[in-house]
């Protein structure tokens, strides 16, 4: 063999440190996603009121209902993708697809809704500042991923931080239509547009922290 | 040849004693794996040196014998090393490891760079022999790996010139007769093919 590579071998096995043992990653996904969630919900509600007939309407009409499940569906089955993409071979093409699926078929709702809404449009509730909110609440939770999925071995770092980014931005879009006013132009341009910038976030900052060529 | 094909001839291959072989291979690299969590180095060492000389035949029957092949196999063992807390007993070591190894390759391959020392250690052999190292060498498919093989003519030479010969992009697109932008159109889809070829790569 390669005199070279027994000597990358040696020098990789002396000293070898313990490890912890390898994270139950769906476990972790879920945790994030929860705490996330809760943290989105608890500082939406803290910083302003949300739509006064929002519970009403989730109770009342199914396809509002349905509409909201969709996203959280989307958003956890994406949370799973993400965190499973932080270890190698543990993310199958498949799962990938049926998070990218569910994502899109949650947001093809705000696109039919141009047409048909689920709810009829109204100012009811506006806040005033949706758009900033909807960005700014979701940089903590991409954050903690961001830092939680460094932690394992992201084989694309930059598209899983994206995809960390992504799934932030959403949980406040997401919260937004119960929050703030309904109607689906504005929840495409105030609340999944800015959310959708978050996974750019994610990406560039993944981009900046990536391994330069030849660090270990 | 598909990716599909490629991974049917691998699995048609698999005598019983091979997939003996393959399951008990299995067996042991994990539990080396787990050992090696626990910090035992000479499990760690032995479960690094067999890995190797697998990932080491892995390549060369993909991608053919080349110089690259060895800095890959070494920068796969330092990425296993990176990611050894990541693998869960509770799954194979194979597909685990196998991911890491699909992906430093491409890698790899795409951070080849037209650098000095590639070009001069294929210049004489060009200048020797320019006409048998226009066709000879790129159509020897005893040389070039499976995955190599199966790319289209036009992206084979593309990746064989720039990547593995090591010629400037100005180089090989003279050679080939082609603008400079069309070579690196031609080998930024064939690093996109064989890509896909790998991660339908049955190991």
């Amino acid at each position: 063999m390669n005199s070279d590579r027994d000597d990358l071998i040696g020098a990789l096995s002396a000293g070898l440190q313990p490890v912890k043992p390898a994270p139950r990653i769906d476990r972790i996904a879920l945790l994030w996603f929860a705490g996330s969630a809760l943290y989105v919900i608890a500082v939406t509600q803290l910083l302003g009121p949300i739509r006064s007939n929002a519970l009403a309407q989730l109770a009342g009409e199914p396809r509002f209902l349905l509409e909201t499940l969709s996203g959280v569906l989307a958003i956890a089955v994406t949370s799973l993708v993400v965190f499973r993409a932080g270890i190698p071979g543990a993310l199958t093409r498949r799962f990938a697809a049926f998070g990218a699926v569910l994502m899109l078929v949650w947001l093809s709702n705000y696109i039919v809704g141009l047409v048909s809404p689920a709810l009829d449009p109204s100012m009811l509730g506006k806040r005033p500042h949706c758009v900033w909110e909807t960005f700014i609440y979701a940089l903590p939770p991409l954050a903690v991923g961001f830092v939680l999925v460094r932690r394992l071995y992201p084989l694309q770092p930059v598209q899983t931080a994206m995809c960390i980014g992504l799934v932030a931005g959403m949980m406040p879009a997401l919260y937004m239509q119960i929050a703030c006013m309904y109607g689906a132009g504005h929840i495409l341009l105030l609340h999944i547009l800015p959310g959708l910038l978050v996974a750019l976030v994610g990406a560039a900052t993944a981009w900046i922290c990536r391994p330069r060529q030849g660090e270990t | 040849m598909n990716a599909a094909s490629l991974a049917g001839r691998s699995s048609q291959t698999m005598t019983a004693a091979a997939v003996e072989d393959y399951t008990s291979d299995e067996r042991r690299w994990a539990a080396l794996m787990v050992s090696a969590q626990s910090g035992h180095e000479a499990d760690y060492c032995l479960l690094l040196t067999e890995v190797s000389k697998v990932i080491h035949q892995y390549l060369c029957s993909r991608f053919g014998h080349h110089d690259f092949i060895e800095d890959c196999v070494q920068e796969i063992l330092v990425a296993i090393h990176q990611a050894r807390h990541t693998y869960d007993s509770h799954r194979r070591f194979r597909p685990w490891m196998f991911a890491i190894v699909r992906n430093k390759a491409i890698d790899s391959l795409r951070r080849q760079r037209s650098h000095h020392n590639a070009l001069e250690r294929h210049r004489e052999e060009l200048m020797l022999d320019t006409e048998h190292s226009n066709s000879g060498h790129l159509e020897n498919t005893e040389l070039r790996g499976r995955l190599i093989d199966a790319l289209s003519p036009q992206y084979r030479e593309a990746i064989t010139l720039t990547k593995i010969n090591g010629l400037s992009t100005a180089e090989a697109a003279a050679q080939l007769s082609i603008s400079e932008g069309a070579l690196k159109v031609r080998v930024h889809r064939a690093i996109g093919r064989l890509k896909r070829l790998v991660q339908a790569d049955t190991p």
